[in-house]
């Protein structure tokens, strides 16, 4: 029985354009060499809701999440009791006013804005005055309508701040310009620029922990303290509306 | 000493402008922050016209204004008088550029005297950082001051030459 010799021109590779065969090769190597990302991130998607764990955890976030929700309620209390001890200031939600700047005198000699909120609004001299972002100033003088803010770049204001980060007190001083200087009272402190500046727990101007500005640079050769630039958070050149923050000690 | 200052309504009627642009700051009047000193564009042609003993008083009483709305320690009433006494000693001015000299050269003198206080007052604290603001402070007024003065106070002068012949003495 003879055999007969295929014609090798019917095969279809053959027929097809060299160029398929290149990129299905192209492919193959593909799916080789990637490890099968594509295939993982699929399945990824594909069995999340099926996942064993994500009830579990969720019902453990929950519970974390009480458990520091009454840690923080324990603290809080602990906090004010402490703090009525010390006849230091504190705040509460509902004694906040809010009030736009009718006035604002931010870059001459007088750095004072003025609201539009006075002593009917049971506005009081020493209130503390927040803008976005932190800190602006203490309500200096109050009429019936309005009362004057003194910015913390006024030339005239003193306030007791604190570095968290290392726990370090320090007064923060308006020299002004747009940045006041922070003085530590304390060589050799590890302050770094970037700190974030809150108001002192221990003061009793102010209510405490709110964020004041950043440390801008830092000047270690002044003697016998150490100062910083503070670049504030809130910037009263533009700022049109503020909260008054009424303290109680 | 006349009674200028009870007579002269109309201008003592713009003098509650100083209170107010004081109070406003116009934004667009600034430089770096610094206004104008606007008092000196009020008192320069009123103590011109109305003799150094008017412009005295008339000082003393926008200084005492402007100390009660800035409400510090320092206080803004030498100056003001100094300038209030030396505008009226002055006459009658020939020329617009003198306008710009004079009031830039009564901001000159109220800013240094309140830089001065503000100096005294922070002795112990530490005043080197308190010069360049004051400089700021002082050549940002002086500039805005001469430079709006020519047409500001020259406006004002017409103003209040117009009510003088209204109501003479």
């Amino acid at each position: 029985m003879n055999k007969t010799r295929r014609i090798t021109t019917s095969r279809w590779w053959n027929n097809k354009n060299l160029w398929f065969l290149l990129i299905f090769l192209f492919l193959i190597v593909f799916v080789r060499f990637s490890k099968s990302l594509i295939y993982r991130d699929i399945y990824y998607f594909l069995s999340k809701p099926f996942w064993p764990g994500q009830f579990q955890r969720e019902l453990l976030l929950e519970s974390y999440d009480k458990e520091l929700n009454t840690k923080l309620k324990q603290l809080e209390k602990d906090n004010l009791r402490l703090r009525s001890l010390l006849s230091l200031k504190k705040t509460t939600d509902d004694l906040k006013i809010d009030s736009s700047v009718i006035s604002r005198n931010t870059g001459s000699w007088w750095r004072k804005i003025i609201l539009n909120k006075g002593s009917r609004n049971g506005v009081t001299i020493g209130d503390a005055v927040v803008g976005p972002g932190g800190l602006i100033g203490l309500i200096d003088d109050v009429s019936i309508f309005t009362s004057s803010v003194k910015l913390l770049t006024s030339s005239e204001s003193q306030v007791g701040a604190w570095v968290q980060r290392i726990n370090i007190h320090g007064l923060i001083v308006g020299v002004g310009n747009d940045s006041p200087k922070m003085i530590f009272y304390s060589k050799d402190i590890d302050i770094k620029v970037g700190d974030l500046i809150l108001s002192s727990p221990a003061s009793t101007l102010l209510p405490p922990n709110i964020p004041i500005g950043i440390i801008e640079s830092i000047n270690q050769d002044s003697r016998p303290t150490t100062t910083a630039n503070v670049q504030l958070l809130a910037n009263p050149q533009a700022i049109d509306w503020v909260q008054i923050l009424k303290t109680k000690i | 000493m006349n009674f200028s200052l009870i007579k002269n309504n109309y201008s003592l009627l713009s003098f509650l402008l100083i209170p107010l642009l004081s109070l406003w700051n116009p934004i667009w009047f600034s430089v770096m922050g610094v206004q104008p000193y606007w008092p000196i564009f009020w008192l320069l042609p009123w103590s011109i016209l109305n003799g150094p003993i008017n412009g005295l008083i008339i000082g003393f009483i926008i200084g005492i204004i402007l100390d009660s709305i800035n409400n510090d320690i320092y206080t803004q009433v030498p100056g003001l008088l100094i300038c209030g006494f030396w505008f009226g000693k002055l006459g009658t001015l020939k020329y617009r550029y003198q306008y710009g000299l004079l009031a830039s050269l009564g901001s000159l003198i109220c800013g240094l005297i309140y830089f001065l206080q503000l100096i005294l007052n922070n002795y112990q604290k530490n005043p080197d950082w308190l010069f360049s603001f004051g400089l700021k402070n002082i050549f940002g007024q002086i500039l805005l001051t001469g430079l709006f003065a020519p047409v500001l106070s020259i406006c004002l002068y017409k103003f209040f030459s117009k009510n003088l012949k209204k109501n003479p003495f």
